[in-house]
């Protein structure tokens, strides 16, 4: 694609930020810092797998995972403003997630060791993990808002934090993977994914596009479990206090 | 012999509403418990009963002072086991998800011990809930159904001193003297202490030896039930009891 063709892709943000202003609807400058960045964002990473495909390099490899970790971790993280210790929990959350995925697909041979195949597949692991990890944090501290009296009344018959705690992880590691459950039911009915739509477009076999985005839908389920399950592990300690009472969960709930 | 319950010189902050601590809501409480008994807890709404209750249970720490079981202090115990011996019972009954069968065996879940049936069915049925179906979700009980079934979830965990925040405040008269009747006969049989608090005088009288007047910030009088009812020692107590009078003459 030429950029004079790319750039006629301007004319969707131009129409929708004609629209904002026509329907008073105040999204203008969101749209616009939003186009930007996106624009700024691609175009870097495109030139940074360009050269880490060209070095092939084990160290680039590393560090452009760790900074996808990192947004990822601080990103989710803002959905739990004022828990202490949250941001390295889902890191490692996230981070073992990522280890076991690529540990089994170059494993087990089902991809190739090369950046071009391990990039673009941690980042989908990546982001997908996020957006979960962003889901049960955000529905953990919703649960043990609404369900405080349970969570007391286990306490006060002298149960353990992990007892007491047990319902309200469960129900938010449900509640976390639903998105993910289904939209792995309705893949290729309603939408047909970027990763297949990507590889189609550039003239690859749609069959073999579609086993690939089977790998991807299916890794997903599996991120997502691992994801939620380990961060409910890592992080359910966190709503009490030393002494086994419900801390008071801070304001701004996002 | 070490007290069962000593309190020295407790004090609890209130929070206001921007979670900022403001003056307390009680200071200087303090009381020793020798013996089993049962204590009624009495004074006028706002004073701290509940808070109280809920920090002697270590749901609430203690901003000040300390608390000692069998003579040893809050702060050298796990609170998973201090709350196994010291339970609070909650004005509002909250019942956990399943049937009443499985609230009921929540004590005994939590500590791997084994479910008495026999001792849950003879509660119930002191309690005047013999006919009541316990593969019921215990959801769809009534409020005066769900406060009992409460009430014996925390003694079938078979805790040294009870903490009972008005536990029969959403029964009806007949109930609620089959409740008093049990309590009591469980102290007599498992030797347990009791802290009550009420707000039903002629209860007061009916269940407890000895009663804490709260009022003022604080424990204000602490005395034999028969005492305090006959001539409390000060002010807001005669206060107190007058009007409580004059409201159960209407």
């Amino acid at each position: 694609m030429t950029l004079l063709a790319l750039s006629f892709t301007l004319l969707f943000v131009i129409a929708t930020m004609l629209i904002s202003v026509w329907q008073k609807l105040g999204l203008e400058k969101e749209i616009a810092t939003g186009t930007i960045r996106s624009a700024i964002q691609l175009l870097a990473i495109g030139y940074v797998l360009q050269y880490i495909f060209r070095t092939e390099h084990v160290i680039y490899l590393v560090m452009i995972i760790s900074v996808m970790i990192g947004v990822a971790a601080w990103n989710a993280a803002r959905r739990a403003p004022g828990m202490r210790g949250i941001v390295w929990r889902i890191a490692l959350s996230i981070l073992t997630t990522e280890l076991l995925m690529m540990g089994m697909l170059l494993g087990l041979n089902i991809i190739e060791p090369t950046p071009q195949y391990i990039i673009p597949l941690s980042g989908m692991t990546i982001g997908n993990a996020m957006v979960v990890a962003g889901l049960y944090v955000n529905q953990m501290r919703r649960e043990v808002q609404s369900s405080k009296g349970e969570i007391e009344v286990l306490l006060s018959l002298g149960a353990t934090a992990s007892q007491a705690m047990q319902d309200v992880r469960k129900r938010a590691v449900k509640f976390s993977m639903i998105p993910t459950i289904d939209s792995m039911k309705t893949v290729g009915l309603v939408q047909l994914p970027g990763m297949m739509t990507g590889m189609i477009v550039a003239g690859a076999d749609p069959v073999e596009a579609v086993r690939y985005q089977i790998l991807i839908v299916f890794s997903f389920t599996g991120s997502a479990a691992i994801t939620s399950m380990l961060l409910s592990i890592l992080s359910y300690r966190l709503m009490l206090t030393k002494e086994l009472q419900l801390r008071p969960i801070p304001e701004g709930t996002r | 012999m070490a007290a069962i319950l000593e309190i020295q010189r407790l004090a609890k902050h209130s929070w206001n509403q921007d979670n900022r601590e403001s003056p307390y809501l009680f200071e200087e409480v303090s009381a020793v418990i020798q013996q089993p008994e049962c204590i009624s807890v009495i004074g006028p709404s706002g004073q701290g009963k509940s808070t109280l209750l809920r920090t002697l249970a270590l749901l609430d720490m203690p901003d000040q002072g300390d608390i000692s079981y069998a003579g040893i202090s809050y702060r050298e115990k796990d609170p998973r086991l201090w709350r196994k011996e010291i339970c609070y019972v909650a004005q509002q009954a909250v019942m956990l998800p399943g049937s009443v069968e499985d609230n009921l065996g929540t004590a005994s879940r939590l500590h791997g011990e084994v479910y008495d049936v026999q001792l849950a069915e003879q509660l119930l049925e002191e309690t005047l809930l013999a006919g009541l179906d316990r593969k019921k979700n215990a959801s769809e009980l009534s409020g005066g159904e769900k406060q009992r079934i409460a009430l014996i979830r925390s003694l079938l965990l078979r805790p040294a001193v009870l903490l009972l925040d008005e536990v029969t405040a959403s029964l009806d008269n007949i109930s609620a003297r089959a409740v008093e009747h049990m309590l009591q006969q469980w102290q007599a049989r498992e030797g347990t202490t009791m802290i009550w608090v009420t707000h039903d005088l002629e209860q007061a009288a009916r269940t407890s030896s000895r009663t804490w007047f709260m009022s003022g910030g604080t424990l204000l009088e602490d005395q034999q039930t028969i005492d305090f009812f006959r001539r409390p020692a000060t002010e807001a107590g005669r206060q107190f009891v007058r009007f409580l009078a004059s409201e159960a003459a209407l």
